[in-house]
């Protein structure tokens, strides 16, 4: 157990220096001179070179790798090009605002799958199950970004009851507990609770129907002792798995709300991202993809550590 | 009570599950009331920019930069009058009083400047802060040079005199309120150059530790609004500067916030629920949308062409006049016109007849399919033959209005007389850098054309830097390598004329030519549209890329 | 199963050790059961039906799906001439939804085949020969596991410009590390049968092992894995398309129609919803039709191993 712990944990480092050197090459392999997004369009070639030593465009891939490699293991992630801001101060805005997305959404998404999941599982192949089930594969296959979009012209354009676009008021970019940004936050947050709701309805449903087609609850129904003692097994007994893969869920929301938060001009690493492509930002672009998928590393790490302390013969 | 037996029932994973529920409660129960307070005076602005533009002295995001962001806060030694809106908008006195040119030796200009103006923070503007400005932007040997506000501003200000090996510089001291520049040569263009220099308070970059980002959250320059919040992405908010020099320019509102917006979409929506008062540039399908909502449109005539710009590089068709002029006849300008909701003006010229600079040419660019078609067969073409051109454009940019529509439609129109067009869609960013890059680069990949859009404001940014022969890649823009000599001398005319009017005749003189050899494809002039709610009162949309906040209040 | 649109790679396992008969009276079987699955029946009918007319699109419309018409733009649904309305540039939506399928389809498809010869080879080798190579290729497989797929997709696209030929690259890239890991998992688990050390133990030789036994027995559950992930891609695909990353205008193809004509949902909402109700569609119908496979061909996804 602990040496499975252990080395879980250890099993992080190479995985981060993967990542790094992932992330360093995708971005790298951009085409185009990474300077050409911020500088006009008739500013003179000499002026370009002085700005590329000046960001040190200039020298050669590994050693660009290194540099940036040893300052991302001190916390500094560099300076945006086209910003001139801290890479990290853009994430320390950005990043919150994802959170309150993403955990939105998977609370929500986890709420409504559990429910259905576990109706379903209990009704097994009755209508009512039919019905959770159906609801579930709807919500996998859905392109989110479109439920989005129907859900801004249904609540804003024709109803104007719910803001289309941003997070709060005044453009604003930093989450207040207010009634204006909780209305912002409504569509957003039903947008991305879909795939979650299904997945986890579909976890939950087959964990519940396995659970109670076992045969010492099936001897439970028959002596007549029901709903307590078996509602409490089944959750027991259903919450590890649904907990990872809620954490899971998590993790995708995290690194995949890029799509919603550009129907919904949410301020967060999605619209960072975004507009790091565009402008052809490098620092930018490299520091929010490896802060994005640090947290889905650790995330599964957690999940992981988690599971086997609640369910020991989860250990593999 | 219940709560608890709930709880006990269900173990202890469900306490998520309430959590969710409780989550969902609370945002139903926030539905039920809306609205927050604010302050009188406030007007909200939707920007088109992706970001707040840079706020240490010279702004990025091109002329939206300056509009929202550098002439607020600073002055140029020379500004725009932005105060009316029924005639062109020209050069007026800003930091300077009054500018002149040696009379003996043109390359020299002495600059009388304003006594008594302040920075926000306090410290006196003289010719010492001139100086350093200008350091700023050329000296590398200067605390305060920053490499990336050269990058941004230095190529608008071709003209004066800079030699960077023995840091000789074209701009002197000559007492505490007079200023004397050098120019390469002698240029009258050279005031239109100087106004997009902005003066930074370099008392305010002592005070910020001389760190530009520092400078940047704090700013202070001359302007009538101060910059007192900004977070990046989401706002700046600006107060009236009750000391401006300027008693006529004092700000009427209490506040300013600009909120970046870059999806026109999201624009609407923004005014349309009450997120901002104004924003800029709605998209003309919305503009029918946001009228029957009671918002109300601004537009006026502005310098700005959206055009096509032809190579004329060995091979290219548009080499023979015949298939440009039939080009700028097949293209019905009222269609498009039409297509952007009425909102666009349809281009006679590279400027409106309106302008002092129209000139006289005798080729009318009008509609008319059957003279291109005949055109076309003189130059040898039918419909078995057609002419078959490559332009690169993009998918949307600053100025470019509805670009895949605009030219879907215009190949379509060629399309009829036998121009066959074929596209190269791109960014916005990647097609100025190919049009840097010049027509006989790699990265124009073999296109006849590029469509740009741009301001017609000054005479070097609407002619020179289009025309002149050895303004060609990598010197300047002139993408297509156009080259005609008696052009070239027409402008060199132009730029020794320090009489304004004179020097208008050479420029008329210009565009005539252009006109006549139908160097360009015109297609229209923006009005620039701007909606806003009816609480918004006194703008006046001067005809400039620029404008003016000053005037406005709110009912 | 539990595939899902943003994690095509959660719990992708499979328990191969109902399968391990594949005779011809299985796979009579196999049919039987599709027969008489009416949910399954419909849903191909319906893709079939989508399939068919997008391909045929040329004999089905009237219109140019290209040919931009500027005074007739966003017309609503029911105008005549346009059946389903028309686009920011006039065009007949019915028409360009059509020939929208096409790229939208094969952009959906394209990458998990790419994935399945690739993926599928890598995860042979990986689970056939185990050992430092088995090593090698998961570990390789774990970086980029790292990533949420949607992160990944648009990362990768992103540093590649937008492109079909891009996207196509960086979905197939995304969808290499599942299809691997799952024919691992069947490979290790099917190699380590009592018939196939039978098999070895006679003097087969280690190709005709991996041509006879292993393939026949590995690809039944990794075809019907990759099927559900065609929905997962066709929505990652458009979503690429949708952020401006996929297929560049005027190509017809339902993201980028979608993420055009966002722009005009103040104008004509209807018709701007129906490119995603396209993509919601065929993605749904070919879910169903993958768990109806599945079902039929008695494969049980494990649960618990994400």
């Amino acid at each position: 157990m602990l040496t499975y712990l252990i080395r879980r944990i250890l099993y992080v480092i190479p995985i981060c220096l993967g990542v790094t050197v992932l992330v360093f090459g995708l971005v790298h392999l951009a085409p185009g001179d990474p300077l050409s997004a911020v500088v006009p369009p008739d500013a003179p070639e000499e002026m370009v070179q002085e700005l590329r030593v000046a960001y040190g465009f200039d020298k050669p891939l590994p050693i660009q790798y290194a540099t940036w490699l040893g300052r991302v293991l001190t916390g500094d992630l560099g300076v945006s090009v086209a910003r001139g801001r801290e890479v990290t101060s853009e994430l320390a805005l950005a990043v919150p605002n994802t959170l309150i997305l993403a955990v939105g959404g998977t609370l929500l998404g986890f709420t409504l799958g559990a429910f259905f999941g576990g109706v379903a599982g209990y009704f097994q192949g009755r209508w009512i199950d039919k019905l959770a089930t159906g609801i579930a594969i709807t919500g996998v296959s859905v392109p989110h970004y479109w439920l989005g979009l129907v859900l801004v012209i249904i609540f804003s354009v024709e109803m104007n009851v719910l803001p289309a676009i941003g997070m709060g008021p005044n453009g604003s970019s930093t989450w207040v507990w207010d009634t204006e940004h909780m209305k912002h936050l409504v569509l957003p947050i039903i947008t991305l609770s879909v795939i979650p709701m299904g997945i986890i309805t579909r976890t939950v449903r087959a964990t519940v129907a396995e659970i109670l087609n076992q045969e010492f609850v099936q001897a439970l129904h028959a002596k007549g002792l029901l709903n307590h003692q078996v509602l409490m097994h089944v959750v027991t007994n259903a919450a590890p798995t649904t907990l990872a893969v809620m954490g899971i869920q998590l993790g995708y929301l995290l690194g995949g709300s890029i799509l919603v938060e550009t129907v919904f001009q949410w301020p967060g690493t999605g619209s960072l991202l975004n507009s790091a492509i565009f402008e052809r930002d490098i620092p930018l672009l490299q520091g929010t993809i490896l802060v994005l998928a640090m947290f889905f590393v650790f995330l599964n790490l957690l999940v992981d550590l988690v599971q086997s302390a609640i369910d020991p013969r989860m250990v593999r | 009570m219940m709560v608890n037996s709930v709880y006990k029932h269900l173990g202890r994973l469900p306490s998520v599950i309430l959590g969710g529920v409780v989550a969902v409660a609370v945002i139903a129960g926030s539905m039920s009331n809306s609205g927050t307070a604010r302050a009188e005076g406030t007007l909200r602005v939707g920007m088109t920019a992706a970001d707040i533009p840079l706020s240490w002295g010279q702004p990025d995001q091109g002329f939206e930069g300056y509009r929202f962001m550098g002439l607020m806060l600073y002055d140029g030694l020379i500004n725009w009058d932005l105060s009316s809106s029924n005639k062109p908008s020209g050069l007026i006195p800003g930091l300077a009083e009054s500018w002149t040119v040696n009379p003996n030796d043109k390359t020299k200009w002495i600059f009388k400047l304003r006594e008594g103006a302040k920075f926000h923070d306090g410290s006196e503007f003289d010719a010492d802060a001139v100086l350093w400005n200008f350091d700023r932007l050329f000296d590398k040997t200067a605390p305060q040079y920053s490499a990336r506000m050269a990058s941004l501003v230095n190529f608008r200000i071709p003209s004066v005199s800079y030699n960077k090996d023995s840091n000789t510089k074209g701009w002197k001291k000559v007492d505490k309120y007079t200023v004397e520049f050098t120019t390469k040569s002698p240029d009258s263009f050279f005031p239109y150059q100087i106004c997009y220099i902005l003066m930074s308070s370099p008392a305010q970059f002592d005070n910020t530790g001389k760190d530009w980002n520092k400078f940047a959250q704090n700013p202070s320059g001359t302007g009538p609004w101060k910059l007192t919040k900004m977070v990046p992405r989401e706002r700046a908010e600006f107060v009236p500067f009750k000391g401006h020099w300027d008693s006529s320019r004092q700000p009427k509102l209490d506040k300013l916030i600009t909120i970046p917006i870059p999806d026109p979409n999201a624009r609407t929506a923004a005014l349309l629920s009450g997120q901002v008062d104004w924003i800029e540039a709605p998209s003309p399908d919305a503009i029918p949308k946001l009228k029957e909502r009671g918002m109300v449109i601004s537009s006026n005539l502005y310098p700005h062409v959206w055009s096509w710009h032809l190579s004329r590089v060995k091979g290219s068709p548009w080499n023979d006049i015949r298939i440009r002029k039939a080009a700028n006849l097949a293209i019905d300008r009222a269609g498009v016109k039409a297509l952007l909701g009425g909102y666009a003006i349809e281009a006679k010229g590279h400027v409106t007849p309106a302008d002092p600079w129209y000139g006289k040419p005798s080729f009318q660019l009008r509609y008319d399919p059957a003279a291109a078609k005949k055109l076309l067969k003189e130059a040898g073409h039918g419909p078995n033959n057609p002419v078959k051109v490559k332009m690169m454009i993009s998918a949307s940019g600053s100025g470019q209005m509805l670009p895949l529509p605009m030219n879907e439609y215009i190949q379509q129109n060629l399309k009829e007389v036998g121009i066959d067009v074929e596209f190269e869609v791109m960014e916005w960013q990647s097609l100025l850098d190919r049009w840097r890059a010049g027509a006989k680069a790699e990265q124009a990949n073999g296109a006849h054309g590029v469509n740009v859009s741009y301001t017609t404001q000054d005479p070097y940014s609407s002619f020179t830097r289009f025309l002149r022969c050895d303004l060609h890649a990598p010197s300047g823009v002139n993408w297509g390598y156009h080259c005609n000599k008696e052009i070239d001398g027409l402008l060199e005319k132009a730029s020794l004329a320090f009489d304004p009017k004179e020097r208008d005749i050479w420029i008329a003189k210009v565009h005539t030519m252009e006109v006549d050899q139908a160097l360009f494809v015109w297609v229209v002039h923006d009005v620039a549209p701007r909606a806003m709610t009816t609480k918004v009162q006194g703008f006046i949309q001067a005809r400039n890329w620029f404008q003016s906040l000053t005037p406005v209040s709110m009912k | 199963m539990s595939t899902s649109p943003l994690d095509p790679r959660q719990q992708a396992t499979v328990d191969v050790v109902q399968v391990a008969v594949q005779s011809r009276g299985y796979w009579a079987t196999v049919l039987g059961r599709i027969l008489y699955d009416k949910v399954t029946m419909i849903c191909g009918l319906i893709l079939l039906l989508i399939i068919l007319s997008t391909v045929f699109a040329d004999w089905i419309t009237f219109t140019d799906p290209y040919k931009a018409n500027m005074l007739k733009r966003l017309k609503p649904i029911g105008t005549p001439g346009y059946p389903l309305g028309g686009d920011e540039m006039g065009r007949d939506m019915l028409t360009r939804l059509l020939y929208g399928g096409r790229l939208s389809l094969f952009m959906g498809i394209a990458p998990v085949v790419l994935a399945l010869g690739i993926g599928g080879l890598l995860g042979l080798t990986a689970g056939f020969l185990g050992g430092r190579i088995n090593m090698l290729i998961m570990r390789i497989m774990d970086v980029f596991y790292a990533f949420p797929s949607v992160l990944l997709a648009v990362a990768i696209s992103g540093a590649l410009g937008a492109g079909i030929f891009n996207a196509i690259v960086s979905l197939t890239l995304v969808f290499i590390p599942p299809i691997t890991r799952v024919t691992e998992s069947v490979t290790t688990q099917i190699r380590n049968l009592d018939y196939i050390e039978a098999a070895r133990a006679s003097g087969a030789g280690t190709f005709a092992i991996i041509r006879v036994h292993v393939l026949s027995n590995v690809l039944g559950p990794v075809f019907i894995y990759a099927t559900s992930l065609i929905s997962v891609c066709i929505i990652l695909a458009s979503g690429l398309s949708f952020l401006g990353l996929g297929t560049e205008p005027p190509e017809p193809e339902w993201g980028l129609m979608l993420n055009t004509l966002r722009q005009s949902i103040y104008v004509n909402p209807e018709v701007a919803t129906l490119p995603g109700l396209m993509i919601f569609i065929t993605s749904l119908t070919f879910n169903l039709l993958s768990d109806g496979l599945r079902s039929a061909m008695d494969i049980r996804y494990v649960r618990g191993t994400s």
